[in-house]
């Protein structure tokens, strides 16, 4: 089956072949280049998120994606989709903010640079829960701004239900990557 | 041109080109429709009580029950990019600390034009407590009505509904007898 390839990389020789891997591999930088810009545009971490749980139906299911931003002149608000990673824990959540408590600063020289500065405790829920998140906080009663990945902004379902399905089956992940490699490796152009 | 693998990699460019500027569409189109929908929100009774906060069973914690009359027509909200409507009716207050808060003490998903139109006598559905765990001298506060367009594909978007005219106080502390 592969005959009819490895004679063509014999003719067309070693050099042909580090240029189709140098052309890989800078298809591979340019999308992680537009990845990070778009994580420091949006100021979060991951810009794009992949919906895990069934905890905000019927509004978002599994498999959605979903677009973060997380401004850092801007408090966060009750009503507000939030992504959070409480600290122990590595799963992103994707929940509602119930209830949001403002501490302002009293001092008189004080001069807020940004709302982000004064200190805001949150809570939050998933929609199709019955109570709110804080057995998820692992210890903690209220989130604190530093652990909120972002707020969701835009929405687009069933796209994202390619990321699950190849974390539930790793053979798909291995044999599309496979795939991906050889024909990058036996393209003629 | 004529190649399986050419024709299943125009077509397949085609689709992919097609549906996002399909799904752009869409989500642009949300923009055209700012429609403002106005209520109103009254509050009936408000009472106050002491009990245990959930976590620790021996910290006394104040707990207000708050009965509210809320209508509000919410038709001119729905489009054809509209998944769902979520309504809140939170709490604005600020504490005897200083502290401003808002909480949410109830909600309701609104999915179909018909359900739109709301006229709900409710009574709140999360518990109302303090950051400091008590209600006393905080000054009055404001009831809002506030809702989420969430949309097939795009932008959410937020508003607000209806508020109450007055600022409510917050009564003393009743003691259960």
């Amino acid at each position: 089956m592969f005959a009819d390839e490895l004679k063509t990389l014999r003719r067309l020789g070693v050099r042909h072949v580090l240029l189709q891997i140098l052309n890989f591999v800078s298809v591979l930088a340019s999308g992680l280049m537009i990845w990070k810009g778009l994580g420091l545009i949006t100021n979060t971490e991951s810009p794009i998120v992949v919906v895990l749980s069934g905890s905000m139906e019927p509004a978002f299911y599994r498999g959605d994606l979903l677009f973060l931003t997380n401004p850092p002149s801007q408090r966060y608000k009750t009503g507000d989709i939030t992504v959070y990673k409480v600290p122990g824990a590595d799963i992103p959540i994707v929940h509602r903010v119930l209830e949001t408590h403002d501490f302002v600063s009293k001092e008189e020289n004080l001069v807020a640079a940004s709302p982000v500065v004064q200190k805001q405790l949150l809570l939050t829920k998933g929609d199709n829960n019955h109570i709110d998140d804080i057995e998820l906080y692992q210890g903690l009663e209220w989130l604190e701004r530093k652990h909120i990945v972002g707020k969701v902004r835009g929405f687009l379902p069933y796209v994202g239900y390619v990321t699950i399905a190849m974390n539930d089956f790793p053979q798909l992940k291995y044999a599309l990557l496979g795939g991906l490699g050889l024909l990058a490796l036996v393209q003629r152009e | 041109m004529h190649t399986l693998y050419s024709r299943v990699n125009n077509v397949s460019a085609m689709v992919s080109t097609c549906l996002m500027v399909l799904l752009g569409a869409i989500s642009l189109s949300s923009l055209l429709f700012t429609a403002d929908p106005k209520g109103t929100l009254s509050i009936s009774s408000i009472q106050v009580f002491p009990g245990n906060a959930r976590r620790y069973s021996n910290k006394n914690q104040d707990f207000t029950f708050v009965n509210f009359n809320l209508t509000a027509d919410l038709t001119p909200l729905f489009n054809w990019n509209t998944k769902q409507l979520f309504l809140y009716v939170s709490a604005e207050y600020e504490n005897k600390q200083g502290v401003r808060n808002e909480v949410v003490i109830w909600d309701r998903i609104v999915r179909r034009k018909e359900d739109a139109g709301l006229s709900v006598a409710g009574r709140n559905k999360y518990v109302f407590r303090d950051v400091s765990a008590s209600f006393k001298d905080a000054p009055p506060a404001h009831y809002t009505l506030k809702y989420n367009i969430m949309p097939y594909v795009g932008v959410l978007t937020y508003g607000e509904a209806a508020r109450t005219v007055d600022p409510v106080p917050f009564p003393e502390r009743q003691d259960l007898s």
